[in-house]
């Protein structure tokens, strides 16, 4: 036990190895998978991303020109944001946070956008 | 005159980190015949493999198991490259190693954790999770995620290492390193760890053969047998040796898997050191047809892979043989003669994933 000693004194003395989570929270690491993000003003609705998604929380509707999206379905792979071409999903490093609900996310197109994608 | 009872132990037992049930005849303390009960963590993983696109199987085979889910991912990509004839880029088979290593590290960590609150040893536990934490962080910081990391892919790798990434990666390991030979000493030589473990469920190296045992357990047996010495992504070129005790017991295998963290470090020091400059990822093209069966080192034992492909974007057939699988029955041999007492360190000490088993 003698070697456990100066571990243990060590403990005594330093700060705690853990934080106090939903008070204090850690800056999320910058490269860290949080939560995907749809900036729809670039979107052409072309629905590679849903066709993509391994867990099928992309729903993309060309005709209506609407992307539903279930973040509570999402699996924050990142395969979307590497399909998109237009950078329109984005991963951010912040985490979604916990809820009672699973709402979806509705993102239709902006009226101008639709006009500037019919040229 | 010995009184006899049927134990049920588990599938909810403190000790057991995943259900299983074990049904245990004792005859007063001492253990008689033991009987697994399997197919509480069953989610039909392999028939979902042949449902989806193959690129998108790698985020599924990562499901099958909490711990070691970058060697799941390595595996399912390596058998269905040889499929499709594809070759990864250097970097990236340096970077799978570097991965699947600080797998083996975490999960290593995790094992010596739940084996010290085992033998009800709560601070070393709390102290060797502790330094898995900052094993955890590298993850997280390098892949984005803390296990299911979701680094492979069909041919290559998704994510790379900036050089500020490995010097930090490399800093990060020399004071987990440390912090380890810190703890080292009551690992290994401490009464209580040694009292519980030495002499329990002692495994020859014969019946560890006939049992067809893998991982940790067989090399604490004292069979030199390792996958990484095949050499697969770039542990060839890394020179692996691999590990190997005699004792056969509880206590060998705790020492394998302690050794085995100083060598990934090791490892992965060395792949960060060599990692070769270019691509991270070769396209893939067409559809896998034929047969393939890749083996791998995950951080339990030998992890099987057979995949059939038939020309089209779905797989024929997706079978994964997991290491539990094979060093349950040697775990039917340990026990009997047994202490009752002895049951969980003795079941912990194949390192049980039943997610992993059942799939």
């Amino acid at each position: 036990m003698p070697k456990m000693l100066p571990t243990v004194l060590g403990n005594l003395v330093s700060k705690p190895a853990t934080r106090p989570h939903p008070y204090r929270r850690r800056e999320a690491f910058a490269r860290a998978r949080g939560r995907i993000i749809f900036d729809v003003k670039q979107c052409v609705f072309c629905g590679a991303c849903a066709l993509r998604c391994p867990a099928s929380a992309i729903r993309v509707d060309r005709n209506e020109r609407e992307l539903v999206f279930e973040p509570f379905r999402c699996i924050i792979c990142g395969v979307c944001v590497e399909t998109c071409r237009r950078g329109c999903a984005q991963m951010i490093p912040h985490y979604h946070s916990p809820a009672y609900t699973k709402p979806e996310e509705y993102y239709r197109a902006p009226v101008e956008v639709k006009e500037e994608n019919q040229l | 005159m010995a009184v006899k009872t049927i134990l049920p132990f588990g599938p909810q037992h403190p000790v057991l980190p995943e259900p299983i049930q074990l049904r245990i005849t004792l005859e007063d303390e001492n253990i008689g015949q033991v009987l697994p009960a399997l197919g509480y963590v069953h989610r039909g993983i392999e028939k979902a493999g042949e449902n989806n696109d193959y690129p998108l199987n790698v985020f599924l085979v990562e499901r099958i198991c909490g711990i070691c889910s970058a060697t799941h991912g390595l595996a399912y990509c390596l058998a269905v490259e040889r499929l499709l004839g594809i070759e990864p880029p250097p970097r990236a088979n340096y970077l799978r190693v570097v991965w699947a290593e600080l797998h083996r590290l975490h999960s290593h960590l995790l094992w010596w954790g739940l084996l010290a609150d085992a033998f009800g040893f709560e601070s070393l536990f709390m102290q060797i999770w502790r330094v898995r934490e900052m094993v955890m962080d590298v993850l997280e910081k390098t892949a984005g995620n803390r296990v299911i990391i979701s680094v492979n892919a069909i041919g290559g790798v998704r994510r790379d290492l900036s050089e500020e990434q490995i010097s930090e990666m490399l800093h990060t390991l020399e004071e987990c390193e440390k912090q380890l030979y810190a703890l080292l000493p009551v690992m290994l030589n401490d009464y209580t760890v040694k009292k519980r473990t030495a002499g329990k469920g002692v495994l020859t190296s014969e019946q560890a053969l006939r049992l067809g045992v893998v991982g940790p357990t067989l090399r604490a047996s004292g069979v030199a047998q390792d996958l990484r010495m095949t050499g697969y992504a770039a542990y060839g070129e890394l020179g692996f040796e691999p590990i190997v005790e005699q004792g056969g017991d509880c206590y060998a295998r705790a020492v394998v898997r302690a050794r085995e963290c100083f060598q990934t470090i090791e490892l992965v020091r060395r792949a960060l050191q060599q990692l070769p400059d270019g691509d991270i990822l070769t396209k893939p093209r067409g559809n896998p047809n034929g047969k393939a069966i890749v083996r791998v080192e995950a951080p339990r034992g030998e992890l099987m892979y057979f995949v059939v492909g038939n020309g089209t974007k779905n797989l024929e057939r997706m079978r994964v043989r997991t290491p539990t699988l094979a060093n349950v029955p040697a775990l039917l041999e340990m026990l009997p003669g047994a202490e009752f007492a002895d049951i969980p360190v003795i079941t912990l000490s194949i390192d049980p994933c039943i997610s992993c088993t059942e799939r």
